[in-house]
């Protein structure tokens, strides 16, 4: 990895550049686009607070403690105890990424209809190239985005899902990210998700830990004409945790994606959805909470790219920041020139709980076709007195009014989760990290 | 389709022609060489005859302007400007501060009749003092007696250097720095002239005061300065026009405007900006980067910034307001149209600092032809600003397929019993509003006209009745030729 | 001033929408001034398109036929030409103009009109007055005028509106597309007896209806059955009692 020196280094990512990536025996080709990613990112350097597109998080703790990515001999596979509280019990197909690596023990996979691949990224850069190779090479991401970027350079291992044309997967996926603690390094995922037309999947990334680490996870989507994919993102990372992940996904005509995530947990997460509505009539819904306390920092960043006509989007971000804690949401819907009839809505709703809390919302339009309908809302506010005093007033103690109001307000983006039980999966983990905040 | 809301073919219908005030008055001017250097800072002090302080003021601005950079965060087209192009002071020669209306070189009195403001005539413009600011030096202030009867202090800068320095150094720069942003800066080390109010406490000020900007030299830039001072009590509504002759050449519009209300003070600001927007090619036109800020001082102040953008090549401009006194009040209503090849990024800071202070934000913005127009606006809650309130709606129109319309708005909660909403809508005009309209018989450039001017009726009801006439009219000429 | 007695003449009209739907399949229609005629049909015979082509909407496009309305060729005109030179259309659903004064926007149709008779053009208080006249004859409340074009109007307001707009106008030929359409039997009265007020020797009205209802109170002079963009039968007002009875399938199949 020498080649990079040559380019000009910004000096906080230095520690990253000599790192081990891949492994021995990897294709020349993902060599090259390691190499060229590498670079991409010495030339970006971190992202400034200065600029718009990560003015709300804070990177300095992470700058002046570096966490370097884990080399593959380092992973320790073998992994005592129960599923963590945040896993689904009711998966039935489970991929675990631990520390950032395939773990065959503590997954399963079987159940599939033949046609359909899944399995991890490093089986399937070696098995088929033809699956992977494109798709890593083009994410636009990798261009702008210094983290994807690093990412594409290191990445260690990831899962490749491929479902061909007309195959409803049924049963829900879960992909189990885990940091198992032992070591205090940074976890570079990078994952494939393709579908092809009028296929259809549901797919649940759980993303837990213990101890100091940073996750770097990003995950690509293509959807061919028709398709449709159902994705739920429950992040309940370590209170030392620094979470960075990247959803990119392109939408072909009349394709569909519906994306729930709930950021509980962590310490600084940031979760960036990148979505291009390619074909025409591609549909797209957003839908997010965060719920920050401590000295958490929480950010959605949504990016919604409308390059064809008749596309819609709905995105529906809630917030809420208590103690010392700072939540962000920053969301772009860009309407393209002839993407005529597009139908776009985005809402921001926070509520600020903390005397030293702080909310930022930056809810963006950019529109340059004129027959569309497009709008934005925010608001920030405490919780509604009214609401609080009924509750009060019906005898409800002030901290369990006060829960509820919470829960409440929190839950309308998962409430259109399906099936059923993951839905209540979501909504008792959010209730129980709730409970957890009100005892401290 | 005959209402095709498609203007390929009529924007190159639509000539600079149709800027009324694109004329140049002949007349002889004392100019600086270009180019810019300590130097030139010298110059127009000596020029002016300014007193030491006020220099040493100017070069501390210049100095820090040498290390500040172009902006890159607005959503605008702009090649960098070539400082050293351009002249930064061009004043008519005339008597120094002539003492009334009859000094004043003719020709200029005819300039600005033809732009609608006969100085002379006092009745055409009852209960309106003006002050009339031609490229780098006021040259006639109005009602100056009658005001001063009152107590009221409205003169051009220039002499409030020389007559109140006192409050002049005592406010100059308290609310917009020297190093506030690179065109602030470059206003802080070459502005020559501008307007000065101060209303004493517990006055009304019975008529509007108003500044009229004219751009006339070639080559030139505008870097006017304007402090308004409203002490405790007091009321006062300023109103500000602009107009610059059409050129091929870019011109530079640098100004700031500073605004300070103390305790129950009042300060209405109204603009109707029509600079030279270029032509439907885009060639030439004024660059209007101007800092406006009024910071409410004391408990219960309030500041009210109205706009009616439709002129200008490219406008970046956000007049804000610092809440500082508890329960002090600032409002932004605005109007941005942009047509041909006219960029504007504009918008507002609401920085609430007081308790219980209030900001209310309108915005609405029309892009047509290939114009784009971007809404950018902060509200930020200091930690301190319990009970603050904000609302902000912000509304684009677009008229055509080519433009670009654009909201980003910045908020920034730093207190938990804060509430704020913001609401955001992009349209294009509706088919069926226009149908409607030709039904009843309008043609579509009267439909277009009408529908825009009941889009912007939040806004213009907040201008003074006289002022508002002339933003409908002007509404509709900056509109010409976007229907076809 | 002299009429041509002949007003509005239709011939052979073909209109289709601009997804290619033919809707308007081969029209004939002669209207003569004095007349009220009455163009009755279920849901989807095209009456609304009819109404839209013969104002100048966009979205259609005319595939064949003729149109002469006061002897000129009433399609080579633009919407608010057609709407200048005295044709009227009463909305089905009239529309909302935010912001905009319905006394002003009025008086700039009304100007706008005028001018191009050659007539002076009416001042504030001149049409102030003539507004308040025409109110109490409509039984229409004050209150409608200070409030912005149909912006927050109960459709039988939105409906009153538009009775009162064509009082104003006075035009030569009016259009009423389907205005009897969700009017509580009062609001009905009240337009019905608007539009007999507005009957006038050198005026022609065409109103649009799925029922018969309205013709209870508006009585026309000649009725026409619409089906699938032809009129299948003409006739005069017996007919429509007659519809009322036996309804659209006894006319032939629909669509």
């Amino acid at each position: 990895m020498s080649a990079v020196v040559d380019f000009p280094v910004k000096p906080e990512t230095r520690p990253y550049l000599e790192a081990v990536a891949g492994s021995p025996g990897e294709p020349e080709w993902l060599m090259q686009h390691r190499r060229r990613a590498l670079a991409r990112f010495a030339e970006l350097g971190f992202p400034s607070r200065h600029g718009e597109a990560w003015r709300y998080l804070d990177l300095r703790p992470l700058e002046q403690a570096p966490l370097r990515p884990l080399a593959a001999t380092e992973v320790e596979a073998a992994r005592a105890g129960g599923d963590p509280a945040s896993a689904w019990p009711a998966a039935g197909l489970r991929l675990t990424l631990l520390d950032g690596r395939f773990a065959p023990e503590l997954s399963r996979l079987g159940e599939m209809p033949a046609t359909v691949w899944f399995g991890s990224m490093r089986d399937a850069i070696v098995r088929r190239p033809d699956l992977v190779g494109e798709a890593l090479e083009a994410l636009a991401a990798d261009r702008d985005q210094p983290f994807a970027a690093l990412n594409a350079g290191v990445f260690g291992d990831g899962f490749t899902l491929a479902v061909p044309e007309g195959v409803v997967v049924e049963p829900p996926i879960e992909i189990l990210h885990l940091a198992s603690g032992r070591s205090t390094a940074s976890f570079h995922t990078r994952s494939l998700v393709t579908l092809g037309a009028a296929s259809r999947v549901r797919l649940v990334e759980i993303y837990t830990g213990e101890g100091r680490y940073w996750r770097n996870d990003v995950v690509a989507v293509r959807l061919a004409r028709g398709a449709a994919i159902d994705r739920v993102a429950l992040v309940e990372e370590a209170d030392a945790a620094l979470h960075l992940a990247v959803f990119d996904a392109t939408l072909g005509p009349d394709a569909r994606l519906s994306s729930t995530a709930l950021l509980l947990a962590g310490g600084t997460l940031r979760h960036d959805a990148v979505v291009r509505c390619q074909g025409e009539g591609a549909r797209c819904g957003l839908y997010g909470a965060y719920l920050a306390a401590g000295r958490q920092q929480a950010n959605f960043v949504t990016t919604l790219d409308h390059c064809a006509p008749r596309g819609e989007t709905r995105e529906v971000f809630k917030g809420v920041a208590a103690d010392r804690a700072h939540g962000a949401f920053q969301g772009r819907i860009t309407v393209r020139p002839n993407a005529q009839k597009v139908d776009a809505h985005m809402l921001s709703r926070n509520l600020l709980l903390g005397a030293h809390a702080a909310v930022d919302t930056k809810p963006e339009l950019e529109i340059f076709a004129d027959d569309v309908k497009c709008s934005h809302g925010a608001t920030v506010g405490d919780l509604d007195a009214t609401a609080l005093f009924y509750l009060l007033s019906r005898g409800i103690r002030r901290a369990d009014a006060r829960r509820m109001l919470i829960d409440a307000f929190l839950r309308e983006p998962v409430d259109r989760v399906e099936p059923a039980s993951l839905r209540d999966h979501l909504l008792a983990r959010l209730s129980a990290r709730l409970a957890v905040l009100e005892e401290t | 389709m005959t209402v095709s809301i498609d203007t390929r073919d009529t924007v190159r219908a639509l000539s600079g022609a149709v800027y009324k005030y694109g004329f140049v008055t002949e007349i002889e001017a004392d100019e600086a060489p270009p180019g810019l250097s300590e130097a030139t800072v010298r110059f127009i002090s000596a020029k002016k005859d300014e007193p030491e302080w006020l220099l040493e003021w100017w070069l501390t601005a210049f100095r820090a302007w040498q290390k500040m950079t172009q902006p890159d965060w607005a959503k605008l087209k702009l090649a960098p400007i070539d400082y050293q192009a351009a002249s930064y002071y061009s004043a008519p020669k005339l008597n120094p501060g002539p003492k009334s209306l009859d000094e004043v070189d003719p020709e200029l009195l005819r300039t600005y009749e033809k732009l609608g403001i006969p100085l002379k005539e006092r009745e055409a413009l009852a209960g309106v003092a003006v002050d009339a600011v031609f490229d780098s030096i006021s040259v006639a202030t109005t009602f100056k007696q009658q005001l001063a009867d009152l107590g009221i202090i409205f003169c051009s800068f220039g002499e409030a250097v020389r007559e109140h320095p006192d409050l002049v150094r005592k406010y100059l720069g308290t609310v917009v720095p020297q190093t506030d942003n690179l065109f602030a800066a470059l206003n802080s080390a070459v502005f020559s002239d501008g307007s000065f109010a101060y209303v004493p406490p517990g006055v009304r000020c019975p008529m509007e005061l108003s500044t009229y900007f004219r751009i006339n030299a070639a080559k030139t830039g505008q870097f006017e300065r304007t402090l308004l001072i409203a002490d405790r009590g007091s009321y006062v509504s300023y109103l500000e026009g602009c107009t610059a002759p059409q050129r091929d050449e870019n011109q530079l519009h640098a100004a700031v405007v500073e605004l300070v209300a103390l305790e129950d003070a009042q300060i209405k600001y109204s603009t109707v900006q029509n600079w030279y927007p270029g032509d439907a090619e885009g060639r030439g036109g004024i660059y209007n980067f101007v800092t406006k800020r009024g910071a409410c001082r004391g408990a219960r102040a309030k500041i009210s910034w109205t706009q009616v953008e439709t002129g200008s090549a490219i406008t970046l401009k956000y007049p804000s307001c610092i809440l500082e006194g508890d329960h002090s009040i600032g409002e932004f209503y605005s109007v941005a149209i942009t047509n041909n090849l006219q960029q504007a990024d504009t918008g507002t800071k609401m920085i609430h600092i007081g308790k219980d202070t209030r900001s209310t934000i309108v915005s609405k913005g029309i892009s047509a032809g290939r114009g784009q127009n971007t809404y950018r606006g902060l509200v930020r809650v200091q930690p301190r600003a319990a009970g603050a309130r904000n609302h902000t709606q912000c509304d684009s129109l677009l008229i055509g397929d080519k433009c670009g319309a654009h909201t980003v708005p910045y908020i920034e909660i730093r207190n938990p019993t804060a509430r704020v909403e913001h609401e955001a809508t992009t349209s294009k005009i509706s088919d069926d509003q226009l149908f409607y309209c030709r039904q009843r018989g309008l043609t579509p450039e009267d439909a277009v006209s009408l529908i825009v001017n009941g889009f912007c009726k939040d806004v213009l009801r907040e201008l003074p009745m006289e002022f508002a006439v002339e933003a409908q009219k002007l509404l509709a000429v900056s509109l010409e030729g976007s229907v076809g | 001033m002299e009429f041509p007695s002949l007003m509005l003449e239709i011939r052979n009209l073909h209109a289709r929408l601009g997804d290619g739907r033919e809707i308007l399949k081969g029209i004939d229609l002669a209207v003569t001034a004095g007349e009220v005629h009455a163009i009755m049909g279920p849901n989807g015979s095209g009456k609304s398109t009819l109404a839209a082509v013969l104002a100048g909407r966009e979205g259609y496009e005319v595939t064949a036929g003729e149109v002469t309305y006061l002897g000129r060729d009433l399609l080579a005109l633009a919407a608010d030409e057609r709407a200048r030179e005295g044709l009227f259309l009463d909305f089905q659903y009239p529309v909302e103009i935010p912001g905009v004064n319905n006394m002003y926007f009025l008086r700039a149709a009304l100007n706008a009109q005028r001018r191009h008779r050659g007539e002076p053009e009416l001042d504030a208080g001149q049409f102030l007055r003539a507004v308040r006249a025409k109110l109490k004859e409509l039984e229409i409340g004050e209150d409608l005028l200070q409030r912005a074009v149909n912006v927050g109007f109960s459709g039988g307001e939105k409906k009153r509106n538009e009775i009162f707009q064509m009082a104003m106008l006075e035009p030569r030929l009016a259009i009423l597309d389907e205005t009897d359409s969700g009017l509580d039997i009062d609001a009905l009265r009240v337009v019905a007896t608007g539009v007999n007020r507005q009957r006038r020797s050198d005026r022609a009205i065409i109103l649009i209806t799925h029922y018969q209802r309205l013709l209870n109170y508006v009585e026309p002079d000649r009725v026409h059955v619409l089906l699938a963009g032809r009129i299948v039968e003409s006739g005069d007002k017996s007919l429509a009692l007659e519809l009322e009875r036996g309804g659209y399938a006894a006319f032939g199949s629909v669509g």
